[in-house]
């Protein structure tokens, strides 16, 4: 039998390419994608690694988001924190999150965070760039505590400490000024906090809330909003309008079905 | 990031300056390569010849030449080099030819070299590298001639700075050195 | 030569030039009510996502009682406040009495016109007491247009708190208009579209800094924004 319709095959369309050099070189502007001008850090400490975001997303000068999400999910012993181009770090880590599943389905075994990491960096190297993800990779496997940048281009850092996005400055200066080897939980959650405040304060990209992931042997604990340090102020007013402030010019009423009562429905148990 | 890797008989001994991450990166038991350019390009490269050579071990039976290896990065340096930033020095042992070093510049010809500099320090020190260079240095030679180029290289270039690493690869065995920002070899500093 | 021609886009060298201008950031704002001015502006000064200083005040108390609110490049608007200072001090020796609002508003349309080819980087809003006592408000675009307002936003948050001026001081699509406005619910509106626009928009925080203008003189409040 053949199909009507042939079967969608995955990947990307570039069928708008040719088009859209066309509209460029006339110089129409192509919409901007929401970007998460964001901080992201990671820390391996004594028994796991902690991921910290703010949850600020920005499109331009304007908060698009106060409270977005981006610590992503990758595996049960793995998530990512994205920065970069908001819609690519989301399917990005999805696509690479459903391929673990499946890889782990097929072979039996806990996904690795190597495993999790070389897919990362083949798929962006393949896409040069194009594809705006700048990632925080962590997670805990049999070789332990593992900590990974990856930058949009596909070069990988693996490294004890590790910040990323546009507060990646303002949050490595506070993880140089108070890093140490083997921290408790408490102390890397608490030095991360500190960094992604740090980010949030003073690099204009960044704002709202702290978001930290720790991840250890056999657990995840995903605390959504650590820190909540930008709560909005009391407003100094209500701005409801009173009923009959909008002018009624006239008013007409068209029944397009009639309502007939029937019998009460039996609602007795 | 500068690599001055130098070669004598019975070992080969490549270095890179460093900050953070091991620029020294190690694609089969006695093979070593230095990566510069771009940092996404030659992960990518060094991946790639990181896996051939596992094939390759495979199927032969035998542990590959370094000149196996730097052939295998000539061809995927000069087939894509339209698309890549990427200079690369490999450097090794094999039983083979025993010690070797080789060269990928830019343009992906491959060149056999008693040693070979690169990256973007690496101007500022053909000089000393010429003008020192001996055949047939000691261990303890090639480490300090390696340590002090790069250590100079350092000092000139802007984007270069913080530690040396070294590996000194033998038939026996690979030795990963490490040197300090505050333990570098200092010249003049006026 | 002709089998050479080809449409394909040639890469030339890349030219960087100086670029004279910057702009820092911020929002200014301004209300003129029957008997009042209100006059206000946050305090955070910005050069991309980095912030230079949170507290760099964009208002200039002049010495005849009115308030400059200069948006947009610092450098040029503290330039411009300096000239315009002065300009009033030469003003008073020469006459013996401060210089009225509309007079500095209508000087500082020449001023700006005056450099129209290398143009300050400034958005100007003047707020003080006219002659009648009554307040008032002008803006400026940088090369020295004049508009006379009841209210004027402009920087960064401008398009956000504007049409709440408009909603709120307009009352256009109100059946029953509250009554007049006064110099404490102008304040307060002024409060709320500035920790609103702190929300949304990157640039504008830290501080907020009013100055309120009536017959009897000046005062100034200082409130803290958002700091990220």
């Amino acid at each position: 039998m053949t199909l009507a319709e042939p079967l969608p095959t995955g990947g990307f369309s570039f069928d708008n390419v040719a088009r859209n050099a066309m509209l460029a070189a006339r110089g129409a502007k192509p919409p901007k994608a929401t970007s998460t001008g964001t901080t992201i850090v990671g820390v391996i400490f004594k028994d796991g690694v902690v991921l910290g975001a703010d949850t600020r997303a920005t499109a331009g000068p304007i908060v698009a988001d106060k409270n977005c999400e981006k610590i992503h999910y990758l595996a049960p012993n793995m998530y990512c924190c994205g920065a970069g181009t908001a819609a690519d770090t989301e399917f990005t880590t999805a696509l690479i999150s459903s391929k673990l599943e499946l890889h782990s389905l097929q072979t039996g075994r806990q996904s690795r965070v190597v495993t999790a990491m070389t897919m990362l960096k083949q798929m962006l190297f393949r896409y040069q760039g194009h594809i705006g993800a700048a990632l925080v990779l962590g997670g805990y496997d049999v070789n332990g505590p593992q900590l990974y940048t990856i930058a949009p281009h596909g070069s990988t850092d693996k490294l004890p400490f590790v910040t990323m996005g546009s507060g990646s400055l303002a949050a490595m200066a506070v993880f140089e000024a108070k890093w140490r080897a083997n921290m408790t939980r408490d102390e890397a959650v608490a030095i991360v906090n500190d960094a992604i405040e740090a980010g949030i304060f003073n690099d204009l990209g960044s704002g709202s809330n702290v978001d930290v992931c720790v991840i250890t042997k056999d657990n995840v604990e995903y605390l959504r909003n650590y820190n909540r340090p930008n709560e909005r102020g009391v407003k100094e007013q209500s701005y409801r309008f009173p009923r009959g402030t909008t002018t009624v010019m006239s008013r007409k009423v068209i029944n397009f079905v009639d309502v007939i009562e029937g019998d009460a429905m039996d609602v007795t148990a | 990031m500068e690599k001055a890797p130098s070669l004598k008989p019975g070992e080969v001994n490549l270095g890179v300056t460093n900050r953070v991450t091991d620029k020294l990166t190690q694609i089969h038991d006695r093979i070593f390569c230095c990566r510069s350019g771009s940092a996404a390009d030659t992960q990518a490269i060094a991946d790639i010849v990181h896996y051939y050579l596992q094939v390759f071990t495979v199927q032969e039976g035998q542990p590959p030449t370094v000149e196996v290896a730097a052939n295998m990065f000539q061809r995927l340096v000069y087939d894509n080099k339209d698309q890549l930033m990427a200079g690369i020095i490999i450097g090794g042992w094999d039983a083979v030819n025993g010690p070797s070093v080789y060269s990928i510049p830019l343009g992906g010809s491959l060149h056999r070299r008693p040693f070979a500099i690169g990256g973007s320090g690496s101007s500022y020190i053909y000089g000393y590298c010429d003008a020192t260079y001996k055949e047939g240095m000691s261990r303890e030679e090639c480490i300090a001639f390696t340590k002090n180029a790069v250590s100079l290289a350092m000092s000139r270039d802007g984007s270069s700075g913080g530690t040396i690493r070294l590996a000194i690869i033998t038939k026996d065995k690979v030795e990963r050195v490490f040197v300090p920002g505050n333990e570098l070899p200092v010249f003049y500093e006026g | 030569m002709e089998a050479f021609a080809s449409t394909a886009p040639v890469r030339v060298p890349l030219e960087h030039r100086f670029s004279p201008y910057t702009d820092n950031g911020g929002t200014t704002l301004a209300v003129a009510g029957s008997d009042f001015c209100v006059i206000a502006a946050d305090t955070r000064q910005s050069e991309g996502y980095n912030i230079n200083t949170r507290y760099s005040p964009k208002l200039y108390p002049l010495s005849n009682g009115s308030v400059l609110a200069i948006g947009g490049m610092q450098a040029d608007a503290s330039t411009l406040a300096k000239r315009v200072e002065q300009r009033l001090e030469w003003y008073q020796f020469k006459h013996d009495k401060p210089m009225n609002t509309q007079a500095v508003a209508h000087m500082v349309s020449t001023m700006l016109y005056g450099k129209r080819f290398f143009p300050y980087f400034a958005w100007v809003t003047i707020g003080g007491m006219d002659e009648n006592g009554n307040g008032c408000v002008f803006s400026f675009d940088p090369v020295g247009t004049i508009e006379k307002h009841l209210w004027q936003c402009s920087g960064s948050s401008s398009k956000l708190i504007q049409p709440f001026l408009d909603s709120q001081m307009g009352h256009k699509h109100e059946l029953l208009p509250p009554g007049e406005l006064t110099a404490q619910r102008a304040t307060l509106l002024v409060k709320d579209g500035f920790t609103s626009a702190t929300e949304r928009d990157i640039y504008t925080g830290d501080f907020l800094e009013i100055y309120t203008i009536t017959r009897d003189g000046r005062t100034r409040e200082l409130i803290e924004l958002k700091r990220d």
